[in-house]
């Protein structure tokens, strides 16, 4: 059989049984531990602990892993550390990508930027920038989002809210005035492969227009299939299918005309505040990238040019240790499909590299200064397990986007973690904890599982279009709330050691006034000034571009170049693919 | 048997979120309650579906900001058809304080929050519905 009728699963699996071990515990010493265990398990564990010797912890967005009372080396008998950890930068990668860690390069501060008008948001952008912010991160509003223009009738009274409005490029020149595209790094929040094919060259064309090559460009953008089909609540879909194509021709083009921006943040942070463990947010996440991968090799690329880019996504929640070993799991079992899986050569192809945001499902309107303290485990947990950037919510985002004295408090919770902790001065400080490395181990062996469930039923799209993935993730949050209301999962100020008093008034961010007039009055201004024959001409050649299955994205920077409005390319996929009905969720 | 109270369930807008309309969706049919969901929908689209469907209930979701700038279109076009005497309005999701009274104030007949429960839901739609039918 060859690799291609093999489930990933399968192909590692024979890979690992293949491989020489070098147990790091000597035999005769097990067998004197197993021996005193048993012994103490008698004589110093009471009965009580003995029969409940496993225990789940129960959390928001947890795995319902069942963990042992103490972990010894009994746990994880045959560990090894050359094949399961390895130095820091070395395969398999579990320490962490870089040798030196943030000794060499400290993790990106990347606060999510974006409200109101361009101007609002290019204000606040600034204020964060001369605070020490050290990336942009910017988030668009529902209608971009949802790929409608500010004037569109479905727009109405949503304009500038949770994020940024842009409605053509120049809506990109306002939000990044003054801001020298070279010498930023810049994670534009897309979210789909949709609109990251209609916003992103709005980017491109804004710095051609300023001069500046596109070789020169750095930054992100999500491009994600899971966020498209499988996430969202929207009016007008396409089909999944077309939607990956979308995806992997945004790649294709970004390799080839903007080598140094990552055309793809395979998303898990989002399908897991959706509501999923924290196991199924890493499985359909890495089963995105197989499946992105396997496309682009089809496509006649060679793996190390495409995968060397790829970047992931991740949501952190509470349960600490858990989260820890997570990022440590996903890191090495990423690195086995790039190198069994795909036979990548170069090493910067086997690396996870990821963004973590601190979880927004988790934060709570009760006592909402609570949440300064999640977000701030959140985050260690996240430099612990060894991320590259990092976002912390805001403790106000439990009403709405953060006021700017509520994201400075943001910013500087990763400042204190990384100035005043000490934590970041040595590389896995937590690696050859036996309850880390077994639960690292056991993480990764779910999470694998997951990725063949996920394979055996098709493949990433299939199981979005079937509606797998739907159903799992609404049992999971239907379940998971059902716990809540029970109980059985604790939150404090929430469902526990609730306030009896009235709480304190909160000041909560205000969206600015007259946004949506602004946009209106400006979108009618740009349909009247532009060139209306070379618009419809780059829309018609995007049209024939989507149906003839060529990559569209030369066509949407065209179009983006004679001023063409987001609303007015999402049309054009509309038409060109149809609509498509997502499988009902209950 | 009483008879079987109708819901008509929808996003307010273009929301992305949409998880806890579809919880509440699935606890209102657990509680016996016929659901109607229609997803992302505007004011207009709401109103006329709920008198097509003749439902007892229109609940709708906002989790994205829209609450005031959508919610007030809706009881007004509501009004207009002379809905909100005989159909109860709820709304829930992700309010600044101030805007949760500011809802009620609107018209809406019960505003919830992060933290209602099921049961809480359930016996608040229960009591408004015998309250607009009576």
């Amino acid at each position: 059989m060859n690799d291609k009728e093999r489930t990933t699963k399968e192909i590692l699996t024979e890979k690992s049984s293949a491989r020489e071990r070098t147990p790091l515990y000597n035999p005769a010493a097990l067998l004197i531990l197993r021996k005193e265990f048993a012994g103490w398990m008698q004589s110093a564990v009471r009965e009580k602990d003995r029969k409940a010797w496993l225990k789940t912890p129960r959390t928001v967005l947890g795995s319902d892993i069942p963990r042992e009372m103490l972990y010894t080396p009994l746990s994880h008998p045959d560990f090894d550390y050359r094949e399961e950890l390895g130095n820091s930068g070395q395969e398999p990668f579990t320490r962490g990508i870089h040798a030196n860690m943030y000794r060499g390069r400290e993790f990106t501060m990347r606060q999510l930027t974006g409200f109101g008008s361009p101007e609002d948001t290019n204000e606040r952008i600034k204020f964060m920038l001369d605070h020490g912010a050290t990336g942009l991160n910017i988030l668009f509003d529902i209608p971009t989002i949802q790929m409608y223009d500010s004037d569109d009738p479905l727009s109405q009274g949503q304009v500038g809210m949770s994020g940024v409005c842009i409605d053509s490029v120049d809506d990109m020149d306002l939000l990044f005035q003054d801001i020298r595209l070279d010498e930023i790094t810049a994670s534009i929040v897309t979210h789909y492969p949709s609109n990251t094919a209609i916003l992103f060259p709005m980017y491109l064309a804004l710095a051609e227009e300023r001069g500046i090559p596109w070789e020169k460009l750095r930054g992100s953008v999500q491009n994600d299939t899971s966020l498209e089909e499988l996430i969202r609540s929207g009016a007008e879909f396409i089909a999944p299918r077309d939607c990956f194509r979308i995806q992997c021709d945004n790649i294709a083009f970004i390799r080839k005309n903007v080598p140094q921006w990552n055309f793809i943040t395979l998303n898990g942070y989002n399908l897991r505040e959706f509501g999923t463990s924290g196991v199924t947010e890493m499985a359909v996440a890495v089963a995105n990238g197989i499946a992105t991968l396997a496309e682009m090799v089809r496509r006649g690329y060679d793996v190390d040019s495409v995968a060397d880019r790829l970047s992931f996504f991740w949501s952190p929640a509470s349960d600490f240790f858990e989260e820890v070993a997570r990022l440590r799991a996903v890191r090495r079992l990423w690195y086995k499909i790039m190198k069994h899986r795909f036979q990548a050569k170069n090493p910067r192809s086997m690396w996870m590299r990821c963004h973590v945001q601190t979880s927004g499902a988790s934060l709570v309107q009760q006592e909402p200064l609570n949440n300064v303290i999640r977000a701030a485990y959140h985050a260690l947990s996240a430099v612990l397990g060894g991320a590259q950037s990092l976002h912390v919510d805001s403790y106000d985002e439990a009403y709405s986007v953060p006021t700017e004295e509520a994201a400075l408090l943001s910013l500087r919770t990763q400042q204190i973690l990384q100035e005043e902790t000490g934590i970041i001065d040595v590389v896995d400080p937590l690696g050859g904890s036996y309850y880390i490395e077994t639960l690292t181990s056991d993480i990764e062996k779910r999470i694998l599982d997951e990725v063949d469930e996920i394979e055996r039923a098709g493949g990433y799209v299939s199981a979005i279009e079937s509606g797998l993935l739907h159903r799992k993730i609404s049992a999971y949050f239907y379940n998971q709330q059902q716990e809540i209301e029970k109980g059985d999962i604790k939150i404090v100020a929430y469902n526990q050691y609730k306030s009896e008093s009235a709480p304190p008034p909160i000041n909560v961010f205000r969206y600015p006034g007259g946004v949506e007039e602004r946009q209106r009055e400006k979108l009618a201004r740009l349909r009247q000034s532009r060139d209306n024959e070379r618009v419809g001409v780059a829309l018609t050649e995007l049209r024939d571009a989507c149906k003839k299955g060529i990559n569209i994205l030369p066509h949407s920077v065209a179009c983006a170049r004679v001023r063409c409005t987001e609303g007015e390319l999402f049309k054009v996929f509309k038409e060109a693919f149809g609509l498509w009905k997502p499988p009902a969720l209950w | 048997m009483a008879k079987k109270i109708k819901v008509l369930l929808a996003k307010l807008g273009l929301d992305v979120h949409n998880r806890g309309i579809i919880t509440v969706a699935k606890e209102l049919g657990d509680a016996g309650m016929e659901i109607v969901y229609i997803g992302n929908s505007l004011p207009r689209e709401i109103v006329q579906t709920a008198i097509q469907e003749n439902v007892d209930v229109i609940g709708v979701s906002s989790l994205g900001g829209a609450h005031l700038t959508l919610g007030k279109p809706l009881i007004d076009v509501a009004r207009q058809e002379e809905l909100t005497d005989s159909v109860a309005f709820v709304i829930g999701g992700v309010f600044p304080p101030d805007d949760a009274v500011r809802l009620k104030e609107i018209g809406f007949d019960a505003v919830f929050t992060p933290g209602a429960t099921r049961d809480e839901i359930v016996h608040a739609i229960q009591g408004l519905v015998e309250k607009k039918t009576h």
